[in-house]
């Protein structure tokens, strides 16, 4: 077993903010995560390890996938397995059963939670006339956030190692993804209104009217069409639409 | 617009699309974020919050998970700004929201052709990679992420000049119904787009009493106002 006195979890840190920087078809997140767990392998090639470094380094560059904020739990977990002399079956085990929990965690916390409830809140503070201090406010909350959970997510995987999950069980957890789909459903519940209101200021009489069809027939058209019609290509379809009909009808 | 304006907000566009994905994800992708400096780069922030609004709608479609590929609305954005600055009101909503969303697929489909160069790079040196090649992975590490910014540069690039003909060629052509048309198309396709994202992510259980409660809240707001 090599014990490091001092993990430069910092660094690991720093470069667990480009974990996707080389996210590929073939091992998704596997070279970033590999990237950012090597300064803390570092300590094998000191110990005169060198071929347990690099085989080491190798599994750290195999396939990974989990939500980008949420890696640095398998990093730490993974890179603290190989410190305790964990046999290389152990801690491809451990990777690959992190990648769904984490995953589905994190999109749940974040994708679903906190960006949602912050960036509808942003929606909120512009259209009751914040401007650019509500862009700021998003900026700084927001981050706040993500930042703590990526140091968090690192820190616990380094302290449990193979035995992280019972980090993912914390009870701060469990609250924050119980909240974050209420929290989220009433922000941007509420940003909707005020947002069309913000967006139709300029429209009057007969344009507020095309409005509101528009969109309830939009809504209703992506939402039983989910899977075949997005967003975007409704909207361009809408555009084409919009431009025909005003150039006959002048 | 002047050459350096043009070259800020191609700057801003390529750091904007750097940070949806490979650094450092603190969300300056989000339109709401990528609009208003776009504006402020142009001094016109009013537009840049506008279309960041407008765009942030159509951004709740996405949810950016593992390998699905989407939109992506950031160098949209700012392309969008660069089109409605200067084209007042609603003129500028439907032209920008018509160049976002035409740069915003553009974008989607840049980001599959890196992630499969990313790919063939790596297996190019999958042999090295499993010895343990410690500078060659931070190497391909590298590289992927110069990969993704040339990317980005070269979405907001065919954005701004997009733009640019846009500007030039449909700005004074377009009649005041047509005008009012494309706004009203913009912003509809925008609110619907949000509610059926989110609808799809609140489903049909407790959530959607907590939603229809922000709706009616949201309505308060506006009718007091």
């Amino acid at each position: 077993m090599t014990r490091t006195r001092r993990p430069p979890l910092g660094r690991s840190l720093l470069r667990l903010f480009t974990v996707q920087g080389s996210w590929n078809y073939e091992r998704l997140q596997g070279i970033g995560v590999g990237v950012a767990e090597e300064p803390l392998l570092r300590d094998l090639r000191a110990a005169g390890n060198g071929a347990v470094y690099r085989a080491a380094v190798a599994r750290g560059a195999h396939f990974f996938n989990a939500h980008p904020y949420l890696c640095g739990l398998a990093v730490g977990a993974a890179a603290r397995a190989e410190h305790e002399g964990a046999t290389p079956d152990q801690i491809e085990r451990l990777r690959s059963a992190l990648c769904g929990p984490l995953g589905s965690l994190g999109d749940r916390l974040v994708w679903a939670g906190w960006l949602p409830v912050t960036s509808g809140l942003a929606l909120i503070g512009v259209a009751l006339g914040l401007g650019m201090d509500a862009i700021l406010g998003f900026l700084v909350v927001y981050n706040v956030g993500h930042v703590a959970l990526r140091w968090w997510a690192l820190r616990a995987g380094w302290a449990h190692g193979v035995r992280v999950a019972a980090a993912l069980h914390q009870p701060f957890l469990q609250r924050a993804a119980a909240w974050s789909g209420p929290a989220m459903a009433l922000v941007v519940g509420a940003a909707l209104p005020l947002s069309a209101r913000y967006l139709a200021a300029g429209f009057t009489g007969w344009a507020r009217g095309a409005l509101v069809v528009a969109a309830a027939a939009g809504c209703a058209l992506l939402w039983w069409g989910r899977g075949r019609l997005t967003g975007l290509r409704y909207g361009l379809a809408l555009l084409a639409v919009a431009a025909l009909a005003g150039w006959v009808w002048r | 617009m002047t050459l350096e304006l043009q070259l800020f907000l191609l700057v801003w566009g390529t750091l904007v699309g750097l940070d949806l994905v490979s650094v450092p994800q603190m969300m300056i992708a989000r339109p709401i974020v990528a609009g208003p400096v776009a504006g402020a780069i142009l001094g016109d922030l009013a537009t840049g919050l506008e279309l960041g609004v407008l765009f942030e709608l159509f951004q709740y479609d996405v949810m950016p998970m593992g390998a699905t590929r989407y939109p992506e609305y950031g160098p949209a954005t700012v392309a969008a700004v660069s089109t409605a600055h200067a084209a007042a009101g609603t003129l500028g909503l439907g032209l920008g929201a018509l160049v976002g969303l035409v740069t915003g697929m553009l974008g989607g489909l840049s980001m599959y052709v890196v992630r499969r160069a990313t790919q063939r790079a790596v297996q190019a040196v999958a042999g090295r990679l499993e010895a343990g090649d410690v500078r060659l992975m931070v190497r391909l590490h590298v590289t992927a992420i110069a990969r993704d910014a040339l990317r980005a540069a070269v979405v907001t690039a065919a954005g701004l000049a997009l733009a640019h003909v846009v500007r030039l060629y449909f700005a004074g052509a377009l009649p005041l119904r047509g005008v009012t048309l494309l706004g009203v198309a913009a912003v509809a396709g925008a609110i619907a787009t949000a509610t059926a994202g989110t609808l799809r992510v609140v489903g049909r259980g407790a959530n959607l009493r907590w939603f229809a409660a922000g709706l009616a809240g949201g309505a308060v707001l506006v009718w007091l106002r």
